[in-house]
């Protein structure tokens, strides 16, 4: 038995040392493999930088890019992504003193993080060309990637089928004319023709920032809601929005346990064209197209039962930002390298093409075409030409999205009334310090 | 009498079907994510979606999602990586961790009792706790971060205390002190005594530490992500992060890579099976 | 040889234990002390300057009365979690050890969960949870499953200590599996002979055996309970309305999400000393048990 036990650790221990080698010569020859790699191309210079992605999306796209780059320049990229908080992930980097050379970043995050973390780029060409690049104590430090928008995204085709006329959203910009539409949907057999996502950041930092975002004077309006002086329950944006929010509510597929209802399979159900309208953004469309998606979608803005303009425009704009890192740790020739590669996204044609076509993205540059675009994109770019974009607020605090979220999902669930959840929105507010900006 | 033995027989026949019938019952109910994984790692993304429940999805029978998930994750690589730091962690956990208990059981220090005290308290420590302190020391001070070697003196260093108070309970009862003492008088010395009679007696507790150690660290992301910034020293959990997005998750690849990673884990607990449970034997009696 | 020498005594250390204790306080005990110094400045996790600001975080953390109700639900969940796994981990154990044909079979397959983990375990309970059930709910009309579960309050609850039970369950098997078998067979013998049901020998005569490894295990699943972090954010993601978010999820979001590294490190500092006492109780109140049995 024992020598049984003996012989029977002896295999393991050789079988696995066996492995250990193999695992040790195979990583080896991977590394060379690499540096063979940029050295074929064009003369490397030596220089190698990192870029942090956080668009799990387009990560394919950024990888096989980086080869490409990296033989055309002889600069060595390599692209990294992490599947944890962005926040945790960057701040376990600069813990270590091993930051990436670029890392995209939020809007949100430029502001925090720009001061100490990132390079001025005041001078770089591209500022000129572009309306988003984000500014900290008046130097430009974040380098905007893509445009992205909120709205309704509808299903054309699935609409089309059931009226049997041309779709045309401008129509249904009133809350009274698309619930018009949705009686309609519901008489043709659609049986409930609208989705929603309980995720607290679709319903906290998207559905509910747009109630400040829609205000005549945004600043103003945050502002009295820190001091305790605005009046959610009698705000006619509120109202106006919320009312809208009742309706998609009343023929959400999910209404029975909407809380319940999975990001994955509403995506599903609106490319497919079981349901025809979900509140959501272009980003969506990375979710859609893994599914058998209908040829006309596009995006509308959220409709209501109002005369200030807002229901004809998209809210959005710059989203995601590069930061070049200005510490120690990255050299002056990788900081150069740096921004090289940002010129290069703006002003080569290969560049242009890797946002346009391969990632699908809407340029946040005057003088980049996009004819390529996903049909959720080509909207928002319609939208964005046409000057009918509502900017971004930028300075919520950091726990807006989850606790107003979790609020907003009481509503969801039918566990407080309208009243209930503008005063949990206040009491938020009048807790909470402001945003430095 | 006959009749009594009878109607007994009848009972212990009737009371091994029906354990044999909740067995299989509990079995069902515990194996059934696992064939849910098994039946849709064959289906694409949309079919995942549309009914988890399907054998076949809507597109057919696929094996796509492997050589994408290998191909994305540079599979052999991370492979080689992850088994390297497994081994050599494994058995420097094994080996430090059953020295260090053997002093402390044996010897009735201060030393000996403060080591052992901190290492029950550490092992209720939330890791959360140390993450940044330990990349600052190591990143920012020492400036040792991606090593392998880094990653499994770290190892090393989290789970000794687990199996130190595994071997503490298996010297403690498993060894018996009267063996040492012939030792003794035969003159060894303590080192001698140590590898020729205590560490051979240990060897159900070794493979049940070996198999529980590999698992956690073969299955370990947080500590090797924050240690292993660089690709070429990605273990294969780091590697299949990219499945998961921020907003979306591409399902059946994350399930390939599952598969493809247990695998070995699997195999090696088949092979250990009955010793891990002959090993948790020993080290559970005290 | 002078064994009671103090230079003897350290050279023995150093020799076994020496690489061990560097290792482990480098790695643990430098990183923890470091991590404490942390929750006494406002630092946000990214900044260059970390102010030093007393026991603020403390006070904060005591302020912060979400932290103590995902504390109190934590409690609340290990308690019932606690049990659920033990028992079930015991009754498996005594299955598999009654003769059965099949036990190995059974315990590898008890044991397999234990091989699945973080995010792909949550999804596929999510689906079960979410959709299985409801499925099955609403073609057999039974109420209590044609909505999903993870949509309430208590459901979320619910689901989160059945994930649990069906993870930890085939370990603590493993482990009682060892102590059934350290009972004698002649002592349990006697006691059939004696005219004991199978029932009284368990009681009366397995269990009274078998303290020690009840103290291993409750003390395993204490301490994995009480720091549940991954099954809740992949299951629940602390939905709905933040009513699951378990004390180390909120500490994360408090550190990483919220930016308030220092406040999230104290408050997991209090969640590691309500760990370490309440474990550390239990083994002291087993030990107990232990010797007068």
């Amino acid at each position: 038995m024992k020598k049984k036990l003996l012989a029977m650790a002896l295999v393991t221990a050789m079988s696995l040392s066996l492995v250990a080698c193999g695992g040790g010569s195979d990583s080896g020859s991977g590394s060379a493999e690499g540096s063979g790699e940029s050295a074929g191309g064009a003369e490397s210079t030596g220089v190698s930088i990192t870029i942090f992605n956080t668009k799990s999306e387009i990560q394919d796209q950024f990888v096989e890019m980086a080869e490409e780059y990296s033989a055309a320049t002889g600069v060595d990229v390599e692209i990294y992504y992490s599947s944890d908080t962005v926040a945790a992930h960057l701040a376990t980097r600069y813990s270590a003193n091993d930051p990436y050379t670029i890392s995209m970043v939020d809007a949100k995050d430029v502001y925090s993080l720009g001061a100490e973390h990132a390079i001025d780029l005041s001078d770089e060409e591209w500022v000129a060309n572009t309306d988003y690049a984000i500014s900290v104590d008046g130097k430009v430090m974040g380098f905007p990637v893509c445009i992205e928008a909120r709205g309704v995204m509808y299903n054309a085709t699935a609409i089309e089928a059931i009226t049997g006329e041309e779709f045309k959203p401008e129509n249904y910009d009133t809350l009274d004319a698309f619930q018009g539409l949705l009686d309609q949907l519901v008489a043709g057999g659609m049986e409930a023709p609208t989705g929603i996502m309980k995720e607290d950041w679709s319903m906290g930092a998207h559905y509910l920032a747009q109630v400040y975002e829609e205000q005549s004077d945004v600043e103003a309006f945050v502002t009295s809601l820190h001091e305790g002086s605005a009046d959610l329950a009698n705000n006619e944006k509120w109202n106006s929005l919320m009312d809208t929010f009742d309706v998609l509510m009343k023929y959400n597929y999910a209404a029975g346990s909407p809380v319940a209802a999975e990001r994955e399979v509403s995506e599903q159900k609106l490319a497919e064209g079981e349901i025809a309208f979900m509140f959501g953004g272009n980003w969506d469309w990375s979710m859609i197209n893994a599914y058998d998606y209908s040829e006309k979608m596009g995006m509308m803005p959220v409709p209501q039962n109002t005369s200030d303009g807002s229901n004809k425009k998209l809210v959005g704009g710059g989203s995601k930002y590069f930061i070049i890192d200005s510490s120690e740790n990255t050299s002056a020739e990788q900081q150069q390298a740096a921004k090289d590669f940002l010129n290069w996204l703006v002003f080569d044609e290969a560049g242009n093409k890797f946002l346009t076509e391969d990632c699908a993205l809407v340029p946040a540059y005057s003088n980049i075409n996009a004819d390529a675009l996903d049909p959720l994109s080509i909207s928002v770019k319609a939208y964005a030409d046409g000057g009918n974009l509502i900017g971004n607020y930028d300075y919520l605090p950091d726990d807006h999205y989850s606790k107003n979220g979790a609020s907003f999902q009481k509503y969801l669930a039918g566990q407080v009334d309208r009243a209930g959840l503008a005063s949990e929105i206040e009491s938020y507010w009048s807790s909470t310090t402001p945003v430095e900006h | 009498m006959d009749d009594l033995n009878e109607r007994a027989a009848r009972n212990r026949k009737i009371r091994h079907a029906v354990s044999i019938v909740i067995l299989i019952v509990l079995f069902i109910c515990f194996i059934f994510p696992f064939i849910l994984v098994l039946v849709n790692v064959f289906k694409t993304k949309a079919d995942i979606t549309s009914d988890p429940l399907a054998l076949v999805g809507a597109h057919g029978f696929t094996l796509q999602n492997f050589p994408e998930a290998m191909k994305k994750m540079d599979f052999w690589r991370s492979f080689g990586n992850s088994a390297f730091i497994t081994i050599l962690s494994t058995i420097l956990t094994i080996l430090l961790a059953s020295m260090a208990a053997y002093v402390i059981v044996r010897n009735k220090w201060k030393a000996c009792g403060a080591l052992f005290g901190m290492m029950i308290a550490s092992m209720v420590i939330p890791f959360q706790v140390l993450m940044i302190p330990l990349v600052s020391l190591y990143g920012g001070v020492f400036g040792i971060l991606n090593h392998r070697a880094t990653l499994i003196f770290m190892h090393v260093g989290f789970s000794v205390s687990m199996a130190t108070f595994m071997f503490h309970g298996a010297i403690h009862t498993n060894v018996p002190i009267a063996l040492e003492e012939a030792g003794t008088i035969d003159g060894c010395s303590r080192w001698q005594i140590y590898w020729k009679i205590v560490f051979p007696l240990l060897k159900p507790t070794i493979a049940t530490v070996a198999i529980i150690d590999a698992m956690a660290f073969w299955n370990d992301y947080l500590l090797p992500s924050l240690v292993l910034a660089r690709k070429e020293l990605y273990t294969i959990p780091i590697a299949t992060q990219v499945f998961y997005g921020t907003y979306s998750t591409d399902i059946g690849l994350v399930m390939a890579a599952l598969l493809l990673a247990m695998l070995p884990i699997l195999i090696l607990y088949m092979f250990l099976q009955r010793y891990i449970v002959e090993g948790v034997t020993s080290g559970a009696v005290k | 040889m002078d064994t009671s020498s103090m230079s003897f005594k350290c050279k023995q250390f150093l020799m076994f234990a020496g690489i061990t204790t560097v290792t482990f306080v480098a790695v643990v005990i430098l990183p923890f002390i470091y991590g404490l110094y942390l929750t006494f400045t406002s630092w946000d996790g990214v900044s260059r300057q970390k102010p030093f600001v007393g026991f603020a975080n403390y006070v904060s953390t005591f302020a912060d009365a979400a932290y103590w109700q995902a504390l109190g639900r934590t409690f609340i969940y290990s308690i019932i979690a606690v049990v659920l796994v033990n028992v079930v981990a015991f009754i498996l154990a005594f299955l598999v050890t009654s003769g059965v044909k099949g036990q190995n079979f059974f315990r590898a397959g008890f044991f397999i969960p234990n091989l699945i983990g973080g995010i792909v375990l949550g999804y596929i309970w999510k689906f079960v949870f979410n959709r299985a059930f409801v499925a099955i709910g609403e073609s057999l009309s039974i109420g209590a499953l044609s909505t999903s579960w993870l949509a309430t309050t208590n459901g979320a609850m619910l689901c989160l200590i059945i994930v649990s039970v069906w993870q930890y369950a085939g370990y603590m098997m493993l482990i009682y599996v060892a102590g059934f078998m350290s009972v004698s067979a002649d002592v349990l013998e006697a006691a059939r002979i004696d005219g004991c049901t199978n029932m009284q020998s368990i009681i009366h005569i397995s269990v009274p055996l078998m303290v020690s490894s009840f103290v291993q295990c409750l003390f395993l699943t204490i301490t994995r309970c009480f720091m549940v972090y991954d099954v809740n954010l992949s299951l629940t993601n602390g939905e709905p309305f933040n009513s699951s978010v378990m004390a180390a999820m909120h500490v994360y979001n408090q550190a990483f999400t919220y930016k308030n590294y220092g406040t999230g490190q104290a408050e997991a500092l209090i969640l590691f000393i309500v760990c370490a006492v309440v474990g550390v109780l239990q083994v002291y109140i087993g030990k107990k048990a232990e010797v007068s049995a």
